[in-house]
């Protein structure tokens, strides 16, 4: 259990390090596209592209972290309607589902990737193989698929949960 | 009957307590296989096609601007200033509350941040100067959904990546209808301040609150300003609010540490992280019931059933109001505006109009229960319980029912800056 604490606190340093990076490149890449427009009269003209993949590394790393802080948005009104009791088993068997889901989705996306990968995809303006930057979509899944088969199996790791939605207003 | 199959998938995931991610996913998923198609392949193949858009690099950046406002010394300034303006006035400092939580919206372009923020400043001011707790209650409830249509607004945002509608278009159509419920909040809180106590006018208050908050209210003149004249596109306006937030809280107020500062980006990111997979299966959704024409089946159902464009604003304004009251405002808008704009503009209702409609309505599912996102927040926040909470809401809605209606039948009130 204490090993199982610290592999999923790994994992949510992790994402929260890919998170701030994103961020970085993110906010940089798009001001300087403004600025460089606005100082010698035209922009970055790789500047969406590199912003559109650090978004998809930066959503991805913030998936693992929803996870982590169990934030994903839930419809909550059905809660009540089957009886109290039944609720730890019911969460519990949420859970698995849950990483079942992920796992199917971590399996589907490695496909996509070896697929992108051989055929050999790159992007437009960068130039760089689309695979590489599709690869965080089957490493985000496989450690979602981690940490639910973990709350479904040990519920005492289960974060506090927060309302969700209390910042997307 | 296969769709009749399908609900039963969503009601049997929804038993089981699982993530709107899950639910749609698979809901899409099964809606593939139905047809014959591979369902989850399509999925993702949907979902990497759906993060492709430019449109939402906005969504990330105008959130993380406006954690950055929150977490730093915008509020206290804010409210500081909102209240040297106002104090001399009948109901100044609920005047003070309405102006504070409509500027800091503005800023932070949240409902829920704007509630936290102003509340845990100006709700013990508002109990101290005698206002009634319900009063107080209801108007930083109802005043902090203000965000939720001032731009930059994160569901305007959403409507127009779902609906394909120019985001520059939504914010500045949003003004009109966020200016008609301030106004309306202001005048009420007016009259209830009736006999409360008012402060003499003091001029160096005013001043200095000037000084310490003009910085704060630059930042939604930099976004509007920027997009309406043509500056900046909405993206661009985004990553231009980050690096001013980040200048005028670290380098200006220097209130927020470099701790305090990644802590923010990490919320932010579970936040997004939260909300993006919800869009992109959302879009594939979308894209499934597309490919099968359903928009154009259900508009030919709806025709038959509500001929007029009254009849059509009633019946959504009414599914829209119980939508609001069991789901969440960004779930609401990738759900239904994808179904229930082409059934508006085959009644001749402007997109853009028709979102900002969509958005106000929604808006009101912050302060009814069950699940109103705001009632529970101000349950926490100012350890109300639940009944007193709502019953304090009860004018509040009343009054933004109000605005809905003005700003659903007169439709220039959203679309007289669009020319």
């Amino acid at each position: 259990m204490n090993f199982i604490d610290k592999l999923l606190n790994h994992l949510r340093r992790t994402e929260q390090g890919i998170c701030a990076l994103a961020f970085a490149t993110l906010v940089t890449v798009l001001f300087t596209d403004v600025l460089a427009r606005e100082i010698t009269g035209s922009g970055l003209h790789w500047a969406s592209e590199a912003g559109l993949f650090a978004n998809v590394v930066l959503v991805m790393a913030g998936f693992g972290l929803a996870g982590a802080s169990d934030t994903h948005l839930r419809p909550r009104f059905a809660d009540e309607w089957l009886p109290s009791a039944w609720q730890p088993l019911l969460q519990q068997v949420g859970y698995l589902l849950t990483a079942l889901f992920c796992g199917v989705l971590c399996a589907y996306t490695f496909s996509m990737v070896l697929t992108t990968a051989g055929l050999e995809d790159r992007s437009i303006q960068l130039g760089w193989p689309l695979w590489a930057v599709q690869a965080i979509l089957p490493l985000a899944f496989g450690s979602a698929t981690v940490r639910y088969v973990c709350f479904g199996i040990w519920p005492a790791l289960v974060p506090l949960r927060l309302p969700e939605g209390v910042t997307t207003g | 009957m296969t769709a009749l199959l399908i609900l039963l998938l969503a009601l049997v995931l929804l038993l089981l307590r699982q993530s709107l991610f899950v639910i749609l996913g698979s809901v899409t998923a099964a809606a593939y296989f139905s047809v014959g198609e591979q369902g989850f392949s399509n999925l993702v193949l949907d979902s990497w096609g759906a993060l492709n858009r430019e449109v939402l690099l906005a969504i990330p950046l105008y959130i993380l601007a406006g954690n950055i406002m929150a977490r730093g010394a915008m509020a206290g300034r804010l409210v500081g200033l909102m209240e040297a303006a106002t104090g001399h006035l009948r109901g100044g400092l609920g005047i003070a509350t309405v102006l504070s939580c409509a500027a800091f919206a503005a800023v932070t372009g949240s409902g829920t941040v704007t509630l936290l923020a102003v509340g845990a400043v100006m709700y013990p001011a508002l109990l101290k100067a005698g206002y009634p707790k319900a009063l107080a209650l209801g108007l930083l409830c109802a005043a902090g959904t203000l965000g939720i249509v001032i731009p930059p607004s994160i569901p305007l945002i959403l409507y127009g990546v779902m609906t394909q509608t120019s985001i520059a278009d939504l914010f500045i159509a949003g003004i009109g209808p966020a200016l008609l419920l301030t106004g309306l909040m202001l005048v009420y809180v007016r009259a209830a301040g009736r006999g409360l106590p008012v402060q003499p006018f003091d001029a160096p208050s005013l001043r200095a609150g000037l000084r310490s908050g003009a910085l704060g209210l630059l930042m939604p003149v930099i976004i509007l300003g920027g997009i309406y004249t043509g500056y900046f596109t909405p993206t661009e306006s985004a990553a231009v609010a980050v690096v001013y937030a980040l200048l005028v809280e670290l380098c200006v107020y220097r209130e927020m540490t470099l701790k305090g500062l990644l802590d923010t980006v990490s919320e932010t990111g579970a936040l997004l992280g939260g909300l993006f997979p919800v869009l992109i299966m959302a879009v594939s959704f979308t894209v499934f019931l597309t490919y099968q024409q359903v928009p154009e089946q259900v508009v030919g159902f709806l025709a038959g059933l509500i001929s007029s464009q009254a009849g059509f604003l009633v019946a959504t304004n009414l599914l829209l109001l119980l939508v609001g009251c069991v789901m969440d405002i960004g779930s609401a808008i990738l759900i239904l505006a994808p179904i229930l704009q082409p059934v508006a503009a085959s009644h001749g209702i402007d997109p853009v109009h028709f979102g900002v409609m969509m958005v106000v309505n929604l808006e009101i599912g912050y302060l009814t229960p069950p699940l109103g996102l705001n009632i529970i927040v101000a349950m926490g926040a100012f350890r109300e319980d639940f009944w007193t909470v709502c019953k304090a809401m009860l004018p509040f809605v009343l009054l933004m029912l109000a605005g809905l209606m003005v700003i659903a039948w007169w439709p220039a009130l959203s679309l007289f800056l669009l020319g």
